[in-house]
């Protein structure tokens, strides 16, 4: 018999490796739904045509390439920083996935404070961008990451208010309990203004197209993560589209009723539900255009925090009033 | 040596170390990455003491907000200032009074003072270990702390979190009032 740490390390290692193969594949499905999506919406001729049947290839002959690719480091960057920025993006991508639960007691550790926990988290993803923006020593870098900086603290604050109203309607933080609250009514039918804030707010975390400023490839190169290559910036981009992935699980969590639906196991239930948000995330994508830099501030400031505010007094009042 | 005392000597570890090179780091970006490192490592400790609430309150806290503000205030300063910053070697810190002897008198100080401080309180007392399900003292279990902390907010302690809330009422009235002039005073020059 093993010592009793060196299990709970081993089991710890199993269960990170887990969710990684998890992530992974999650991954390569998504950027072969991205590329199908736009080409459907766009009628772009390249992703209906290439790779091999349904184009399932292009996705792994994008690994070879990322994977073969010359690792190309700035002359005069910060190196440690340079270094550290993806893995900074990457791993709290990872971490949220720790507490996130996939199905009715699947999920690696069930948190009290699991909502509150992926909010913390998500947080880092100011520090990597800043990482990445200041290590690359580059101008077209820095101003994307204090773009993309300024947006992520602007959408953060109303996405926590609007789970503020949605804790206070559910009395827990625990997002297994949530989902159990949820039996009547799914939550996204008395929490629906909660529910726009928190998607608009994802959406605009994730910087995807109507709110991609931080990257603005026709202005910017590709924002903050323009001096990376290869495998480094195929790190920033699995993190990205993993927080496609875990926001779309945690609305289908919170606001549609997580694994309740008939017939099918409840693990099918909620990544059927996250993959339709994703699906709906892709094309707001491929259709709209990106907004200016004022426009967003003033959505963020202007429409969502006050709508998400007026969101908490009126569900204290309802509450008040019912109890 | 449990695995516990491990865990905390590493972590203890780290956070002494990032927060000595927040103080002597040259760059003035590399402090504001460290003192991020030091309040993620404390995060650390309040899991350690199963305090889950409070330590994803001191990241969300400090890394999310306070992090963010100095990281803005640094992006918005000059570059060329910022990245001219003299390195000296290790050595040299360590023997400058500046860098060596001043903080670690500071620091000796400062950890007297606290284990003083400390000495009241009962050690058996303090849950040191990787059991979720494990009584506190007070016959609560970690389960609840959320609840036990949001109970004693509005009950006990209901008038200093008042204080607190008009004191940051204060001092977002105030941002708004210097913004505000701010921006009006733009508007008369671009006027002239």
């Amino acid at each position: 018999m093993l010592p009793l740490w060196l299990q709970w390390v081993l089991w710890g290692i199993l269960k990170a490796v887990l969710v990684l193969l998890f992530v992974t594949v999650n991954a390569i499905i998504l950027i072969w739904l991205e590329r199908k999506v736009s080409g459907h919406i766009q009628n772009r001729i390249g992703p209906l045509r290439v790779g091999g049947p349904a184009g399932v290839l292009q996705s792994f002959a994008d690994i070879i390439k990322l994977l073969a690719k010359e690792d190309f480091f700035p002359k005069r960057g910060d190196p440690w920083v340079w270094w550290l920025a993806p893995s900074v993006a990457f791993a709290p991508a990872l971490m949220v996935f720790f507490v996130l639960p996939i199905g009715p007691h699947l999920v690696v550790q069930d948190m009290n404070v699991g909502l509150l926990f992926i909010v913390a988290i998500t947080s880092f993803s100011v520090l990597s961008v800043f990482m990445a923006g200041w290590g690359s020593n580059d101008k077209y870098s820095l101003i994307g990451a204090m773009r993309a900086g300024a947006q992520l603290f602007s959408y953060e604050l109303p996405m926590v208010l609007a789970l503020v109203a949605v804790t206070l309607a559910t009395g827990t933080l625990n997002i297994s309990e949530i989902v159990a609250r949820q039996q009547g009514m799914w939550l996204i039918f008395p929490q629906f203004l909660a529910f726009l804030v928190f998607y608009i707010g994802a959406i605009a975390e994730l910087n995807r197209t109507p709110f991609d400023l931080g990257e603005a490839e026709s202005e910017l190169v590709a924002g903050y993560h323009t001096e990376y290559s290869g495998i480094r910036w195929a790190m920033f981009m699995l993190g990205e589209y993993t927080n496609l992935l875990t926001s779309s699980i945690l609305v289908s969590l919170v606001f549609l009723g997580g694994w309740s639906g008939p017939l099918l196991p409840g693990w099918v239930w909620v990544l059927i539900k996250a993959y339709l948000l994703i699906f709906v995330a892709m094309w707001i994508r491929w259709t709209l255009p990106r907004v200016r830099i004022d426009q967003l501030m003033d959505l963020g400031w202007k429409f969502l925090l006050p709508l998400s505010l007026l969101n908490i007094a009126l569900t204290g009042v309802y509450m008040a009033v019912m109890a | 040596m449990s695995a516990q005392i491990v865990a905390f000597g590493l972590l203890g570890g780290l956070v002494l170390y990032s927060a000595w090179r927040v103080a002597t780091a040259p760059l003035i970006t590399h402090a504001a990455l460290f003192l991020a490192l030091t309040l993620v490592g404390v995060a650390g400790f309040f899991f350690m003491l199963q305090a889950e609430f409070l330590a994803v309150v001191q990241i969300l806290v400090y890394v999310g907000a306070v992090m963010t503000v100095i990281i803005f205030a640094i992006m918005l300063s000059t570059p060329a200032l910022i990245r001219s910053g003299e390195r000296p070697t290790l050595i040299q810190q360590i023997l400058s009074p500046r860098y060596g002897a001043i903080p670690l008198l500071v620091g000796v100080a400062v950890t007297l003072l606290l284990l003083l401080a400390y000495g009241t309180v009962s050690w058996d007392q303090v849950p040191l270990t990787f059991h979720p399900s494990s009584q506190f003292p007070g016959g609560s279990t970690a389960q609840g702390t959320t609840g036990l902390i949001g109970e004693a907010l509005l009950t006990r302690y209901i008038v200093p979190f008042e204080v607190v809330s008009l004191l940051l009422l204060a001092a977002m009235v105030g941002a708004i009032v210097l913004a505000v002039e701010g921006s009006r005073g733009k508007e008369d020059e671009a006027r002239d």
